[in-house]
């Protein structure tokens, strides 16, 4: 049970570093889709310099800098280029799912290294992840530079007449919400699953991102939420543990996602926006033209 | 950046016309092979050669042409799935769910007509085809209406909804074929039953009819979109869906509609890769493999921009270059996924041609500025 | 004014010149050798109308465009702008006319944003603190801690106001300030204004209409026609017809023709309409009137006062929460739009660009949007474009629209050819009813005269309009009724020979005595 309990809380890690890289992106206006593409890209990277240099450090880094790098790619499209931004997160998304599989292929397999220790059982990435929401927090309500990020994500051109660097501002959400981004994925390869194979992942990124719109764009609801995946997407993987017998193990794997539609399904009700306003960022997913 | 007394600027575009937007998706396809070439050069593998591989073994090969067909309907017919709600400004991302409801409805048909247990059907195949045609593209239909329905009532953003249910219909058909699941074949785990071979479908020069079908409807959509009150209505609703309000467009319906048509579309590529293609005949083990092969379906509709005709064109391409991918793989020893990588390297590349689609790179002279002698950059970055 | 109180310290002391600013843009020159300076505790009012040049001379002064030709000073020293940040550090602030403010922040928040002392972590309190004082100084009144959104149009431009005072603005460009201001509320900034004077502030307003605003007010007035410096008075020597006359160039007569036309049987009635807005507070309240054939029915009030939601619970756009309307006697209260235009409902909405067009679509298939579902222009789910093409042209034609033919896309049309192609969409279908939502909002006076004109064409083919205007004065010289707006509720209907400015002015800003005392 215990057992169940740590595995539940480091799949609600993978879950809540991926969205609050998301979450920071979305809060300066940019809407990144790929959010998968660039898990997988973090996952096999890492996995793959972790396994050459037998060093966990060596992984996470090299899952972060590809993170940042592919963060600034979707910044360059979606703010430099002023690309769509659903079709540079769908591009980075496509080209993570097809070069991932190419390139990781010959690294099918187990990692081979010993497992991370965990703290009183639980794994340190959970501990790590509970900080980060309280700093995303902490920096987005009560500092300077959360409410800059917060007017670029509402509002650029007021951000810029009052002397925002709005490009830059923007750059850098996405490229550290990129970083957040290829550290779930390398937590996922590296420690919850520590096994390369095909388009591992299955859904996580996409479950990353709808729970963004759950979190109403808050650290706090978004920890929440993440936590209740966490242990849904477990329950779904040992379903025996509380249910035998009901159900096929192939239904109990739909269940996470037919519970993100539950979910999405009652947020979008007229009730359930009356009670709790709408969060969203005014300017999410519009390209920005300075002047 | 100054040429000599020349300067080359990037200007707005003031309107891109059709012409433009085919040079514009022919140089995103050149960068993008020849940036793909940097793998083969990685992999230790001559481009040259294999691009010749590719091209000669999908286009040329007797071994390769049908398959390259039966993949160039599969991808045509997955790509007008995401073209129509493209059209109306939606993403579709999941053909792939929808693909493997349609083929699940087919499969659900015949196993209710008793073709599981008796390996055949006392109906008879001229009826019983257009029936499963009917009954694939309605699995499908419904499937993504449900996304349609959840855009238009409620508002949830589609490409979340449609890529879950990629993932629930993915599970669904594991329940369904796998350890014991009521389509479960009685020899091997892990495959649907066989289609009678009665209900094979007819192949018209050894390509399955399904080929006129895609084609058919290919055409049919692009009428729509041109002359149908219809297709006005989908178009406006894409370019501004206030202004369609104001037009008394029903913003709930349309949506429904839209993904309605695009399910269609998908949950027949679902039934001719599974109920079609000589020599498959049954739902197989990796349906994975084609459910990913579905997201060619959103770059060629890209490439295509959204035109139902161009879309013939870069199927058939995309489907050649994806066959003749994994032939070259296995041929020149590479790792698994070449397609794949293709396939991602195709989007990124197509992705930063976006650019160009608002804007052109303009050759001026410096004293005259008002000069406007342009250069499409589509037709000249891949030769410099 | 006082005008001896300028006698100060620095009063008096030229803090601002501009000198010989010239700009061109392709074809025109917008601004030419335009000269201009500001005292220290002097208004100092632009006045001149759409395309005069003010806008491009407030995007130089305030760094948003770099002169062609010409310099500026700031107190003695010449300076070059590159961004409004260099405008701001010299202490010019800017009050914009489409605010630019941050709708989900709260007030003290869009104040300090940017603001380079605002510390690394915010101390909201202290800010709170300094607005505070700004406040009591000027008189305002203000929530600092309510988001911006939960604002009346003043109260937004009194938080534009202190965000310029708070960055230690000295020079204040004001944007149409009391465009968007009931009467009292004017008189309130008004008052604000003058004290900022008297505290050594230079303050800029830009101004198209109102000129005895700008009598009441400034110290000194620059006119510019054309891009270029027409006149300078000291106000105390100006009158409103000396201005108005050099601002246009010639003696002008603010009026158009209201023909009486016999009214004939009611076309739209509204029973008891309330309605929401998007922000969930009732926006409509018990709204009951009629519209007759042959009659403008115009809706004044200052904008946010529901006139929005009405016009879209009538278009079908929004859902009402209680009430009844019908047209030509057959209820329309829950159709949708389709029913109501095929029941002779026609639309003119305020977002030409948003709502009213498609810019990326052709004038053909703008034209189309409101003939897609007609018989005669599409039979057998076809739609026949040669025809609507054939109707394009001709609207093109009649309506005088200026583009080389039918197929440039909307959105490179000026705002005034938009208008007219929409106009002419509309009316060309003869509707029993039109509703024309701030139908010359951003037009030129030839437009905004063209526009009037047809509303009152319509009119007199029988069609009932309803009329909605922040436009006092254009609500007055065309309407046969007028309904004054305040939060929602009618204030009252007059007909046209009993209203005049003050009283509507007065109902507008929700006065209740005026209201009790008819």
């Amino acid at each position: 049970m215990w057992e169940f309990i740590a595995r539940s809380l480091e799949a609600s890690t993978i879950f809540t570093l991926a969205a609050l890289g998301e979450l920071l992106g979305q809060r300066s206006g940019i809407l990144n889709v790929g959010i998968e593409g660039i898990m997988l890209f973090g996952a096999t990277f890492g996995f793959i310099a972790a396994q050459n240099s037998d060093s966990y450090a060596v992984g996470f880094l090299v899952a972060i800098a590809i993170g940042a790098l592919l963060g600034s790619l979707h910044g360059f499209f979606s703010i430099t280029l002023g690309v769509d931004q659903v079709v540079s997160g769908m591009g980075i998304w496509i080209l993570g799912f097809g070069l991932t599989t190419f390139i990781g292929n010959p690294y099918t397999g187990p990692l081979g290294m010993d497992r991370i220790p965990t703290v009183f059982g639980v794994s340190p990435f959970f501990i790590l992840s509970v900080i980060l929401v309280a700093v995303m927090w902490f920096v987005l309500s009560k500092t300077s530079l959360g409410l800059r990020i917060r007017s670029v994500g509402e509002n650029p051109s007021v951000a810029e007449v009052s002397g925002i660097n709005v490009a830059r501002t923007r750059y850098m959400c996405v490229v550290v919400g990129g970083m957040l981004m290829g550290f779930a994925g390398a937590v996922y390869s590296l420690d919850y699953n520590p096994v390369w194979n095909y388009n591992f992942l299955m859904g996580w990124g996409f479950i990353a991102l709808a729970l963004v719109f759950f979190s109403l764009w808050n650290p706090w609801i978004l920890l929440g939420g993440s936590l209740l995946f966490g242990f849904l997407w477990q329950l779904s993987l040992n379903p025996q543990l509380f249910l035998p017998g009901v159900f096929s193990r192939y239904i109990w794997r739909t269940v996470p996602f037919v519970i993100t539609l539950l979910v999405l399904m009652v947020m979008s009700t007229k009730w359930f926006r009356a009670k709790w306003g709408s969060a969203k960022p005014e300017a999410l997913g519009e390209p920005y033209v300075k002047g | 950046m100054r040429i000599g007394a020349r300067e080359l600027k990037i200007e707005k575009r003031p309107s891109l016309s059709g012409w433009h937007a085919a040079l514009i998706s022919i140089g995103a396809l050149l960068v993008a092979l020849l940036l793909f070439s940097v793998l083969f050069v990685l992999a230790g593998v001559d481009p040259l050669e294999a691009y010749r591989g590719i091209i000669s073994y999908a286009f040329l090969n007797p071994f390769g042409l049908p398959l390259t067909l039966n993949r160039f309907i599969f991808l045509l017919l997955c790509t007008n799935a995401f073209i129509i709600p493209y059209r109306a400004g939606l993403w579709n991302i999941g053909m792939t769910g929808q693909l493997y409801m349609g083929a699940l409805a087919v499969f659900g048909v015949l196993a209710l007509l008793g073709a599981r247990r008796n390996g055949s059907v006392a109906v008879s195949p001229a009826i019983l085809i257009p029936i499963l045609l009917v009954v694939a593209a309605a699995g499908g239909a419904i499937y993504a209406a449900i996304a349609g329905a959840l855009k238009g009532k409620y508002n949830i953003n589609e490409i979340v909804v449609t890529m879950i249910m990629n993932f629930i219909a993915f599970w669904l058909v594991s329940f369904m074929i796998k350890e014991g699941g009521p389509f479960m074949g009685r020899g091997g785990e892990g495959e649907s039953f066989q289609l009678p071979e009665a209900l094979n479908a007819p192949l018209i020069a050894g390509v399955p009819f399904t080929l006129l079908l895609a084609l058919g409807l290919a055409l049919l959509l692009n009428f729509m979109f041109a002359r149908t009150t219809l297709g006005f209505q989908i178009k406006a609703y894409g370019k501004s869906p206030a202004a369609a309000r104001y037009a008394g467009i029903n913003p709930v319906r349309l949506p429904i509609l839209v993904f309605a048509m695009g399910g269609i579309m998908a949950g027949l590529a679902g039934y001719h890769y599974f109920a079609a293609v000589p020599g498959v005949y049954k739902i197989t083990s990796n349906y994975g493999y084609y459910g990913d092969l579905a997201f060619y379906g959103i770059i060629c509709g890209l490439i295509a921009m959204g035109n139902p005709i161009a879309s013939i064109p870069v199927a058939l391409l995309f489907g050649g270059l994806s066959i003749g991918g994994r032939y070259i793989q296995g041929k020149l020893h590479m790792s698994f996924g070449v397609d794949y990588a293709l396939l991602g390297v195709l989007m990124i590349t197509l992705v930063g041609f976006q650019y160009f689609y608002n804007n052109q790179i303009v050759l001026k002279t410096n004293r005259e500025s008002l000069n406007k002698e342009s250069l499409d950059v589509g037709v000249h970055s891949p030769e410099s | 004014m006082t005008k001896e109180l300028l006698a100060g310290r620095e009063r008096g002391a030229t803090i601002l010149e501009l000198r010989g600013i010239t700009k061109r843009f392709p074809g025109v020159v917008a601004n030419d050798q335009i000269d201009f300076e500001m005292r220290a505790g002097e208004i100092h009012a632009i006045l001149g109308e759409n395309g005069a040049g003010k806008t491009t001379l407030m995007k130089i002064l305030y760094g948003i465009m770099q002169p062609d030709e010409g310099d500026i000073y700031v107190r003695g020293q010449r300076v070059k702008f590159h961004s409004p940040l260099n405008a701001i550090e010299l202490g010019i602030g800017m009050v914009h006319q489409n605010r630019k403010l941050v709708n989900a922040h709260t007030v003290t928040e869009n104040i300090i944003l940017g603001h380079p002392n605002a510390g690394r972590v915010l101390n909201l309190r202290r800010a709170e603190q300094e607005i505070d004082e700004l406040c009591r100084r000027y008189g305002f009144k203000i929530d600092l801690r309510a988001a911006v959104w939960q604002l009346s149009e003043g109260e937004k431009q009194v938080v534009e106001i202190l965000k310029a005072l708070y960055r230690g603005a000295k020079i204040l460009i004001l944007d149409e300030p009391t465009s968007a201001l009931a009467p009292p509320e004017t008189k309130k900034l008004l008052s604000s204004v003058e004290a900022m004077a008297d505290d050594e502030l230079a303050i800029i307003p830009f101004i198209t209409h109102k000129l005895p605003i700008v009598l009441s007010t400034s110290h000194r007035v620059t006119v510019l026609r054309g891009g270029r410096v027409i006149a300078r008075f000291d106000t105390s020597s100006a009158t409103e017809q000396s201005l108005a006359r050099e601002m246009v160039g010639r003696e002008v007569l603010f009026r158009v023709e209201r023909p009486a036309v016999e009214t004939g049987k009611p076309v739209l009635q509204v029973d008891n309409l309330s309605a929401l807005s998007s922000r969930g507070f009732m926006a409509v309240k018990n709204v009951t009137f009629t519209v007759r054939e042959g009659e403008i029915f115009g809706i004044a009030g200052v904008s946010g006062n529901g006139q929005h939601e009405l016009a879209e619970v009538l278009a079908g756009l929004r859902k009402p929460e209680a009430g009844k309307v019908t047209l030509d006697g057959a209820e329309i209260t829950d159709a949708p739009p389709l029913a109501r235009w095929q029941a002779g409902l026609g639309y003119i909405p305020s977002e030409r660009n948003a709502v009213g067009s498609i810019g990326e679509f052709s004038l053909v298939e703008n034209v189309a949007m409101n003939y897609y579902f007609d018989d005669k222009y599409a039979r057998n789910g076809l739609v026949d474009y040669a025809n609507i093409r054939k109707l394009t042209e001709e609207m093109i034609v009649d309506y005088d629209v200026a583009t080389p033919n039918a197929d440039v896309k909307a959105k490179n049309l000026s705002g005034g050819n938009l208008q007219k192609v929409i106009l002419a969409r509309v009316l060309t279908r003869g509707p029993r009813l039109v509703i024309a939502n701030l139908p010359t909002q951003g037009l030129d006076v030839g437009a905004t005269e063209f526009v009037q004109n047809k509303l009152i064409e319509a009119k007199k083919n029988k069609a009932a309009v309803l009329l909605i205007s922040e436009d006092l004065d254009e609500i007055l010289a065309i309407s046969d009724w007028i309904a004054p707006m305040y939060e929602g509720e009618f204030m009252g209907i007059l007909p046209a020979d009993e209203a005049n400015r003050e009283r509507v002015g007065a109902l507008m800003a929700g006065l209740k005595s005026e209201r009790e005392a008819q």
